[in-house]
């Protein structure tokens, strides 16, 4: 049986009227005496009733106990009562609220979102059973313990906002699984608008009931914002709109370059169409721009109609270079936009890209490292090198580097055995990859530490037939363009919500960071003059600010084709089972209406037969 | 005091002239009634001689029966003529005329001054006395209103010459008190010595058993007959809602929610009471009335009594 929930349970405390009603009822009731010949006949009429009637007690104090009802419905109807779902009372149910940049999206009168839709739905539940409330974007967060106390709720509740992330179930989901180990979690209740991926790595060890509110219209928005360079100083900057109504929907796109208003062109879009832009544009010096849609109707997401994208200064890529890798040099010399330098000292403490034959790098640092006929130092326990031939069985076609590179009869004078009872496996747990393999073991690692890229030749490619086979300079140019895409040269792709890129400014400083919320927060710089993982739930601009200066600026967008979709997803595949997306049902009749409406019509019309008894003309009794 | 409750007792209601003979009724209703007699439903007689006739030998001029003469007979009914016929003695035997003891006894407690109910039943009982001194039946009077105390009484008397005392003594019976009815008859029969009828004049609204008193008029001889009246008051009671009812000779008090709602069940209450004494009354041979006291009173003595067979005109 489900109990009612109540609004207003403190109205409770008017039930304490019933003391003076009844009070004032036994105060009131003084009979008008009459005086008889004798009590006979009216004793043995009070006996007859008495035997006759079981309820004569209840008869007699008729008009005290339809007073105390009428009371009871009024005080009953004060607390606002509610049914609710079916929820076992003793249930412990986790709710997810879905708070991604979808759930912002407003319907056609333009004030209730998806979100308040959910929320609404969600304080329906509130009441009826043990309730921990949990958002969820791209990560989830817990807001409440599992509790019953409704204002507490209510207020976790009011402190969910839109965040402008894309949604993503998988987080959200784990936590809750680490609560089912403590609750007796059966069941855990999702209010989102499906806009979430069809597929989830996550096992449930509940029962996932996903309840879905769609609302909403047309919507255009900025699903991509990248450049290219063109030139030297020239960059080709490419935005994308995308729209989610079955009309087209007609939008302004305007480019901004430092907030001047650059270039401006106009959209039609509608579902499953998006529009490519192309605004050629000249930058000598880091520029930042900003790339704005102005709907021309309706349009229900505001969150991915602005995009930012920081553009680096132009200048070639610097490499550093052994000096006795001559096939090194002469393959990047023919390469354009390449500052190389292949002295006997490095000139620069950074370069974009290094290519070593030797783990010392002269004090200098790359994001990008190539070595070549080097084993590092980690691993010299588990390869040795023997003079003797080796050849290439197999290399991941995947990889970056050795894209369009083939390395088939390509004949080794060194051969890299992996020591006895070592494998791969090994390899990887000490953070390599094995990009080629050898007959007896690896000839090509690759390392990620952090942003750094490591690759490791493990035989030198000079004793090698690699240098005179048309994939060497098919793999110069690929290592080239990992350093141009690591230096931001050649290709720049404006930067999602969720955290900010790196940021280069002095090492070990504290900078302040300001968010397009106005909000301030510290924080301090790596040794290496980075400032990393800075949170970005919002579009807009962030500034890096050493005391009132602004030292740098990166700008975020959505840039999420599936948020800006606005569409759902059916069904969610998890790993042993598939989860039906079902719209949430409006406020069941009868279940979530409130009751109080009806507890006061039975008040009304209990107070109307009250009067009729009362009031009703006295039949004559013969 | 409530409306229609006499405070004294008898209420004269006829008054004025000089001819009357007695406040309780008109000289024409007096006419009629002396020419009305009592009828007994058995012979219950006194040894006296009297106008009624005994079933048993007596020595009135009328013939009866013949039967053996036994030792110790009155040799003065003897009839001779058959002796000497036959040789052998019997007695003659004669109607016995005997008197018949009227007890009329008047319930005087409070609540018979409600609605007039003492001054119906002094009417009553003085139309039953004149009946009975008419009819040489020895009529007393008992009126009974006070618990534990003696009853206003008039002694037996008989004869047209005891009609004045007897109406003297009505007109002047007085009530008040709570004594029961059942209570009142005991009382009464501490000083009465006779056979006959006892016309027991009450409302009979007791919370006793009536049982005891009525085996007691029973066992001495005296025919019941019960007379009950009762006012507009007990049988229309004018009551709504929420009453506090307070007994007017008790002064017990009881809270009845809804009284008219119960109205019904009063009626049948009544009818009730009225069927459980006229069924004792039936079972000792006696006779059982309900009378309003509102109701006229030659309707009540020339046409429900005649009808009712307690009357012969």
């Amino acid at each position: 049986m489900t109990w009612p929930s109540f609004v207003f349970p403190f109205g409770a405390w008017f039930f304490l009227a019933l003391v003076p009603l009844i009070v004032l009822y036994f105060l009131r009731l003084r009979r008008p005496r009459q005086v008889i010949s004798s009590l006979v006949l009216w004793q043995a009429v009070i006996d007859d009733q008495r035997v006759n009637a079981p309820f004569q007690r209840f008869r007699r104090n008729l008009l005290l106990l339809l007073q105390v009802l009428i009371l009871c419905l009024l005080v009953m109807a004060l607390m606002q009562p509610f049914f609710s779902e079916e929820l076992d009372s003793g249930e412990y149910v986790p709710v997810l609220i879905d708070c991604s940049a979808s759930m912002a999206a407003v319907g056609q009168d333009e004030q209730t979102s998806r979100l308040d839709r959910a929320k609404d739905q969600v304080r329906a539940l509130f009441g009826t059973t043990n309730i921990a409330l949990f958002s969820f974007a791209s990560t989830g967060k817990r807001l409440t313990e599992f509790t019953r106390d409704e204002h507490l709720l209510q207020q976790a509740l009011d402190r969910i906002q839109p965040v402008s992330l894309p949604g993503r179930l998988d987080d959200v989901l784990r936590v809750t699984a680490a609560y089912a180990r403590t609750h007796p979690i059966d069941r855990v209740i999702v209010f989102t608008d499906g806009n979430l991926a069809e597929t989830s790595p996550v096992e449930l060890p509940f029962t996932l009931d996903v309840r879905r509110v769609d609302v909403g219209g047309p919507n255009a928005g900025i699903t991509e914002f990248n450049a290219r360079r063109t030139g030297p100083e020239d960059w080709d900057v490419f935005v994308r709109v995308a729209g989610s109504g079955q009309e087209l929907l007609e939008t302004k796109v305007q480019l901004y370059l430092d907030g001047r208003l650059t270039a401006e062109d106009t959209a039609e879009v509608a579902v499953d169409e998006s529009e490519r832009f192309v605004f050629p544009i000249q930058a000598h010096r880091p520029v930042l721009l900003e790339v704005r849609l102005v709907p021309q109707s309706e349009d229900s997401l505001a969150a991915d109609n602005v995009a930012w994208l920081s553009l680096p200064e132009a200048r070639d890529l610097r490499v550093r270079v052994s000096p006795n890798l001559f096939s090194w040099q002469h393959a990047l010399q023919v390469l354009p936009r390449i500052d190389m330098d292949a002295g006997e000292q490095s000139k620069r403490a950074a370069y974009d890209l290094m290519i070593c034959d030797s783990a010392d790098r002269q004090g200098s640092e790359a994001p990008v490292t190539v070595y070549t006929g080097v084993i590092p130092d980690d691993l010299r326990d588990l390869l040795t090198i023997e003079e003797d031939f080796a050849e290439v069985v197999d290399w991941d076609r995947t990889a970056p580097i050795l894209s369009h590179v083939r390395l088939s009869q390509v004949s080794i004078g060194q051969q890299v055995i992996l020591a006895s009872g070592a494998d791969e496996g090994d390899l990887e747990e000490r953070g390599y990859e094995v990009l080629v393999h050898g007959a007896t073991g690896p000839l090509l690692l690759q390392k990620r530490q952090g942003l750094n890229v490591s690759c490791y030749f493990l035989f030198h490619t000079d004793r090698s037939t690699l240098p005179y086979r048309v994939a060497f300079p098919v793999l110069v140019s690929n290592v080239v363009e990992t350093a141009l895409k690591r230096a931001s040269l050649s290709e720049v792709s404006a930067a999602p919500t969720g955290v900010l890129p790196p940021v280069a400014v002095e090492p070990n400083r504290e900078y302040t960071v300001r968010t397009p919320t106005g909000e301030r927060f510290q924080v301090t710089s790596t040794a290496t003059g980075l400032l990393t993982g800075i949170p970005a739930a919002a579009v807009g601009r962030y500034d890096m600010l050493d005391g009132d200066d602004v030292v740098a600026s990166v700008g975020t967008g959505l840039l999420s084709a599936q948020e800006t979709s606005l569409a759902a997803v059916e069904e969610i595949r998890f790993s042993e089972l598939s989860v039906a997306t079902q719209e949430a049902a409006e406020p069941r009749p009868g279940t979530e209406q409130p009751l109080w409406w009806i507890l006061a019509a039975l008040a009304f019309v209990f107070l109307l037969a009250e009067w009729w008894y009362f009031q009703r003309p006295r039949e004559a009794v013969g | 005091m409530r409306p229609g409750m006499h405070p004294g007792g008898v209420r004269p209601i006829v008054t004025g002239s000089n001819q009357q003979m007695t406040s309780l009724f008109s000289n024409s209703v007096l006419n009629r009634i002396e020419r009305m007699r009592l009828n007994p439903r058995r012979r219950l007689t006194n040894r006296a001689r009297g106008e009624h006739l005994a079933g048993k030998g007596g020595s009135s001029t009328d013939f009866a029966d013949y039967r053996d003469y036994a030792a110790g007979d009155d040799i003065r009914y003897v009839d001779w003529n058959i002796f000497a016929r036959l040789r052998r003695p019997y007695i003659k035997q004669f109607l016995h005329e005997e008197e018949l003891h009227v007890v009329l006894l008047i319930d005087a407690s409070a609540s018979m001054l409600f609605d007039d109910k003492l001054l119906r039943a002094a009417q009553l009982a003085a139309a039953f006395g004149i009946m009975g001194l008419l009819n040489t039946e020895r009529v007393s009077v008992y009126v009974a209103h006070q618990e534990s105390e003696r009853p206003a009484m008039l002694p037996p008397g008989t004869g047209r010459m005891h009609m004045r005392p007897l109406l003297s003594f009505l007109e002047q019976a007085s009530g008040g008190g709570a004594v029961p009815v059942e209570e009142a008859i005991e009382t009464m029969l501490r000083f009465h010595r006779g056979r006959g009828i006892a016309v027991v004049l009450s409302d009979f609204l007791t919370f006793r058993d009536l049982s005891r008193s009525f085996n007691m008029l029973y066992s001495a001889g005296l025919e019941i007959w019960g007379l009950q009246i009762l006012g507009p008051s007990e049988l229309q009671p004018d009551v709504q809602g929420d009453v506090r009812f307070v007994d007017c000779e008790t002064g017990a008090s009881l809270d009845v929610t809804g009284a008219d709602d119960l109205l019904n069940v009063y009626h049948a209450q009544r009818h009730a009471l009225r069927e459980v004494i006229d069924g004792q009354c039936r079972r000792r041979n006696g006779r059982f009335l309900s009378t309003d006291a509102s109701e006229p009173l030659d309707r009540v003595l020339f046409d429900r009594l005649c009808r009712s067979g307690w009357v012969q005109r």
